[in-house]
């Protein structure tokens, strides 16, 4: 290596030494293999599972949560072995949708067991480790400062997850992801090409301009976006058993993926996600079919 | 990160880590031609960019960072506490629990010696572990 002090102005003097990438290994720890070896368990971990599929937005608040689960039920009553991992780490919300807030955690020969849904999804959630009166902290040396560090910690214990749990032999896991079209990208990264996105944005302006803007970050990489899903399209009316419009905006997606599907908003549905009440007891309405049918054509568009 | 001796153009051998004290790592290095040693320091934020990687640092790994502990202990109170009666574990059952990250650790054992209270026993095997399992359809 030739460090020029002309470029640089603080060495001082030229040095005729040996770089970085001369250099075998780093003396002792192995940081970089260790990362390598982290990422080969996980992959090895994942070997089993046939597809894998992050749901995301970009935008909060749009049911990336409530689709995850019940699109996940859908699959599941077709026969399909299912499971979601609630990636949304400081907003879990799958816990207490799929009813397994009170799972059990049972150690296995080297992993652990996955709790399961009553309809035998199954889940990893934050929300069956801690109550949902605290907040998720990790703990830390720099006295708080989580701005400088919190991300990388985040995707150590996503890799942890990973790693740990027996995901087995699976047709599909599901990554709830939380809001934030960096952090898409972000996941887009950690989890790798092999992961495939469906998008969700509900019919408002606001909205598909930010889910908009995630699929833009994601063009640039290479993993495949599947599509979106619109949800909350619509009003679910039981009285009248008719939809009935929720937002007023124009009925142009403006959003250059193909779509999966809309899906009503219905205030029975977000009863069942309080109370954890799995997909096979929803009643045959609109809005089940309407699961369903963007269901299949998820599994189509997969396939 | 890497440390190369200048003098002799050789690089530097991690030889030993002292665990973090008030949020700083002391790594000592040492060059394998001339001997020379020197110590790297890390202040808070470096200490917490390398634990939150999740790896070890030392040269059989065997210092730790932080890696693979718990990460949030302070939100699981009611995990950590033990079920009265002090139920036992078996060695093999022991092994699994030890097998398994220490972040889910804390809750396994207590969720598993609640389930063989209920059950009447008064140990933990590995019968009881896969009678769990497929009690919750695993």
């Amino acid at each position: 290596m030739k460090a020029d002090c002309r470029e640089w102005g603080t060495v001082g003097y030229s040095l005729t030494v040996k770089g970085y990438h001369d250099i075998v290994g780093d003396g002792g720890s192995r940081i970089l293999e260790q990362v390598t070896e982290q990422r080969a368990r996980i992959t090895d971990g994942l070997a089993g599972v046939r597809h894998l599929v992050a749901v995301g937005s970009g935008k909060g608040g749009v049911g990336k949560s409530t689709l995850t689960l019940h699109l996940a039920g859908a699959l599941r009553a077709r026969g399909l072995r299912i499971a979601i991992l609630d990636a949304d780490f400081n907003g879990p919300s799958q816990a207490r949708m799929a009813g397994v807030q009170q799972a059990l955690f049972i150690p296995g020969s080297e992993k652990v067991s996955l709790p399961r849904t009553k309809d035998g999804i199954g889940v990893f959630s934050v929300g069956s480790m801690i109550p949902e009166s605290a907040a998720l902290e990790f703990e830390s040396a720099a006295n708080g400062d989580s701005h400088t560090w919190r991300a990388t910690k985040e995707f150590a214990f996503l890799g942890e997850i990973l790693r740990s749990f027996e995901w087995g032999e699976l047709d599909l896991l599901m990554f709830d992801l939380p809001p934030g079209a960096e952090r898409t990208v972000q996941y887009a990264d950690y989890l790798g090409p092999r992961t495939s996105f469906v998008l969700v944005t509900i019919p408002s302006e606001v909205s598909r301009g930010v889910v908009a803007r995630s699929v833009a970050a994601l063009s640039k990489g290479p993993n495949r976006v599947l599509g979106y899903v619109e949800n909350m399209s619509g009003y679910y009316c039981r009285e009248c058993n008719g939809i009935k419009p929720l937002f007023d905006a124009p009925d142009d997606s403006r959003l250059e993926i193909p779509c999966l599907g809309t899906v009503p908003f219905d205030p029975e549905l977000a009863r069942h996600c309080d109370q954890g009440i799995p997909f096979s007891e929803l009643a045959d309405t609109p809005v089940r079919r309407a699961l369903d049918r963007v269901a299949q054509q998820l599994l189509d568009t997969l396939s | 990160m890497k440390f190369l001796c200048v003098p002799c153009d050789t690089p530097m051998k991690l030889q030993t880590v002292a665990p973090p004290d008030r949020g700083s790592l002391s790594v000592v290095y040492s060059c394998p031609a001339c001997g020379y040693e020197m110590a790297m320091l890390t202040n808070a934020y470096e200490t917490q960019v390398v634990q939150s990687l999740g790896v070890r640092i030392g040269p059989d790994a065997s210092a730790t960072t932080g890696a693979g502990k718990c990460p949030f202990p302070g939100m699981m109170p009611a995990a950590e506490k033990a079920v009265e009666g002090g139920i036992r574990w078996t060695s093999a059952a022991e092994a699994r629990l030890t097998n398994i990250p220490e972040f889910v650790r804390p809750m396994a054992k207590t969720g598993i010696e609640k389930f063989a209270q209920e059950r009447g026993a008064v140990e933990v095997d590995e019968k009881i572990l896969d009678e769990a399992k497929e009690f919750f359809g695993m």
